[in-house]
């Protein structure tokens, strides 16, 4: 168990800068979710943590130690990687072991140690068998089996569960959580799946080109975006936008656009008139109202009925918003429909710059 | 109706085509070819090691048994050459599967810049025996070759050395000539088998804490292992079975110095014109082909994978 320090990490491949200035404290036994589309680099930061390449600027810390100068398997961490890379010649017995082998343990100690760990994720019938033989879910769990068997300070998980199927990812992504909670050790994690990020992290780092876009608690990250890239990344269906105007009196800001009327108080006190500005709000927190004082109005344009919800899709003016209705939904396609939301989870964002305009209610 | 009535009229062959014996002729064409050009040959080789047949003696002929395999063994130059044959094949395989393995290593860095080395590398091994042979027989010449001036420059020689008509270094000079003509056949195989490797196999090692000779001895040698295993039978089988190098660097000489079997075949056949001798020859060659090949196969248990 240990904390993990990234002070202003960067990284450059010749004159490409890759990573720029990235910070970030994970409190020991906290588990990082570093999210973000393919080719934001938060692989590449994952590669730097393992030293599996070096950073060309700043500190990497473990428990306060800094490891930018040592081979990764000197830094008593494990990772578990997206392919697995479970050694094909070898057992899955050696496989798991493999980490002690190499360290000098004796037999008896590593034997024991596999046993431990294969009992632990349930794998202890498939010891003699080669990874060729085994099925996707039960080389994930031997890959993981390898990562704890050393017992090491740190997790480094790269999108350990994107080749499995939809149900064993979500199985696994459960027992990693299970297995976080009993073992305790600090995690950090890979993923391009904002769900995964959700469930499994205490904090998230979203990223993109390089940069980290929002660095909280998971559900800050949901509720409170720090701009309209993370608000867009979290959550299915994603976050509607609605551009307009924002007026403010220095006591009160006003959002205004074609069929759509929203008033918050503001936190800063500054007064501004008729500024460029984008509306977020997330489809579950949309709910039917009276035409009097609502906050929306358009037509129903599609509904889609899935069960436990009602998806519908309102044109606002020319702008379309997904809203998640309660099942029974009975709008017809082509009806005018109000909708309003708790002023304390909607969220705006200036339009030039994309990042959020704090409001009164934060 | 009668439905039977509309059916096409067919031929013999389109008859034949709806019965199980189809399949067999259509392998008959390919299987002709076959027994033409491979079971006559081989059969009909070895059935001349057991008559008698040399074109030196036309009146000389008919079926001696085992007349030849029994002079074989009183044989002192089959004996030397069965040696030599051990000797170069073996000594030969080892240098070239070491420099293959070194030049398949730095290849496969993909350092920019290196990518004509590639070409580069395979050169030797684009070249005929023929002129390798006699280009290195030229490079090594007593009183011509570069390499004799050069070593006596930098004093490691104090005078020219005849190479190939020294019996201690002529065997040899002959396996350093055949290493280096024979080396990019092993490296562009292994080249091809490291391509095959994936590399997160190489960060899950050095995480897991092994070196890189440790990487290399429990990651890179077992993946090539069928690799290696193939290129190394096919290689003995190609050098044990081509006298061409050695026919044109040493002739098998001084003496007996490099003679080996299939050298051996050859002048037997070609130059004493003893044709039945040089079959015996050639066939205990095969043997001792066919029970290396299965030993080998066996040994690096490369069919159960």
């Amino acid at each position: 168990m240990a904390t993990l320090s990234l002070q202003n990490v960067q990284k450059s491949y010749g004159g490409l800068q890759v990573l720029h200035g990235i910070d970030v404290e994970l409190e020991d036994g906290g588990f990082l979710v570093l999210l973000g589309p393919s080719g934001c680099g938060k692989s590449t930061l994952l590669n730097l943590i393992a030293g599996l390449d070096d950073v060309s600027a700043g500190d990497i810390r473990i428990d306060g130690r800094s490891v930018i100068e040592l081979a990764p398997k000197d830094r008593n961490i494990a990772m578990v990687f997206q392919s697995y890379a479970l050694y094909p010649t070898m057992s899955v017995e050696r496989n798991i072991g493999f980490g002690l082998e190499m360290r000098g343990v004796n037999n008896t100690e590593r034997n024991a140690a596999v046993k431990q760990a294969a009992d632990l994720l349930q794998i202890s019938h498939l010891l003699d068998r080669r990874p060729a033989n085994l099925s996707g879910g039960q080389r994930q769990r031997v890959a993981m089996g390898r990562a704890i068997v050393r017992n090491p300070d740190l997790f480094l998980f790269d999108e350990p569960l994107s080749n499995l199927d939809a149900k064993l990812r979500a199985e696994m992504r459960t027992e990693i959580k299970r297995l976080h909670g009993r073992l305790g050790t600090s995690v950090v994690y890979v993923t391009h799946d904002q769900i995964e990020a959700m469930t499994l992290g205490t904090k998230v780092a979203v990223m993109k080109g390089g940069y980290i876009q929002q660095f909280a608690d998971p559900q800050t990250i949901y509720e409170k975006p720090a701009n309209m890239f993370v608000a867009g990344f979290i959550g299915s269906p994603s976050m509607n936008f609605v551009t307009g105007t924002l007026t403010s009196d220095g006591r009160l800001a006003r959002f205004e656009a074609p069929g759509v009327q929203v008033e918050a108080p503001m936190s800063s006190g500054e007064i501004f008139g008729a500024k460029a500005a984008v509306l977020g709000i997330r489809p579950e927190e949309l709910k039917i109202a009276d035409s009097a004082g609502s906050m929306l109005t358009g037509i129903i344009d599609v509904v889609e009925p899935t069960g436990p919800d009602t998806m519908v899709t309102i044109r606002i003016a020319e702008q379309p918003i997904v809203a998640r209705l309660p099942p029974r939904f009975f709008g017809r396609v082509g009806e005018a429909i109000w909708l309003s939301a708790d002023v304390r989870s909607v969220s705006l964002f200036d339009a030039e710059t994309e990042r959020r305009i704090p409001l009164g209610t934060e | 109706m009668d439905t039977g009535s509309h059916l096409p009229k067919t031929g013999m062959i389109g008859e034949l085509s709806e019965t199980r014996y189809w399949i067999y002729l259509l392998l008959l064409p390919s299987l002709v070819i076959i027994l033409l050009v491979i079971a006559y040959p081989t059969i009909y080789g070895m059935a001349i090691s057991f008559r008698e047949m040399r074109l030196t003696r036309p009146g000389l002929t008919g079926w001696v048994g085992f007349k030849h395999y029994i002079v074989m063994i009183d044989d002192p130059v089959f004996w030397v050459a069965l040696k030599n044959t051990v000797l170069w094949v073996t000594f030969a395989v080892v240098l070239e599967l070491g420099l293959g393995f070194i030049a398949a290593t730095a290849l496969n860095r993909n350092v920019p810049g290196t990518g004509i080395f590639a070409v580069l590398i395979l050169v030797p091994y684009f070249l005929p025996n023929v002129v390798a042979g006699h280009m290195w027989a030229l490079l090594l010449d007593p009183r011509l070759g570069v390499i004799n001036d050069v070593l006596v420059r930098i004093g490691i020689l104090s005078s020219y050395k005849a190479w190939f008509a020294d019996p201690n270094t002529a065997l040899a000079a002959t396996i350093f000539v055949e290493a280096w003509h024979g080396f990019p056949f092993f490296a562009l195989l292994l080249l091809a088998g490291l391509k095959g490797i994936p590399y997160d196999l190489y960060r899950a090692a050095a995480v897991d804490g092994a070196g890189p000779i440790a990487q290399f001895r429990l990651i890179t040698v077992p993946m090539l292992k069928s690799v290696i295993a193939a290129a190394v039978i096919l290689r003995v089988i190609s050098l044990v079975n081509s006298p061409d190098l050695l026919l044109i660097l040493t002739g098998g000489g001084p003496g007996d110095a490099t003679q080996v079997l299939s050298l051996y075949a050859f002048q037997t056949a070609y130059k004493d014109f003893n044709f039945g001798y040089a079959s015996a020859l050639s066939v205990v060659m095969f043997v001792i082909l066919m029970v290396f090949a299965y030993a080998y196969i066996r040994l690096s248990k490369i069919g159960q994978e």
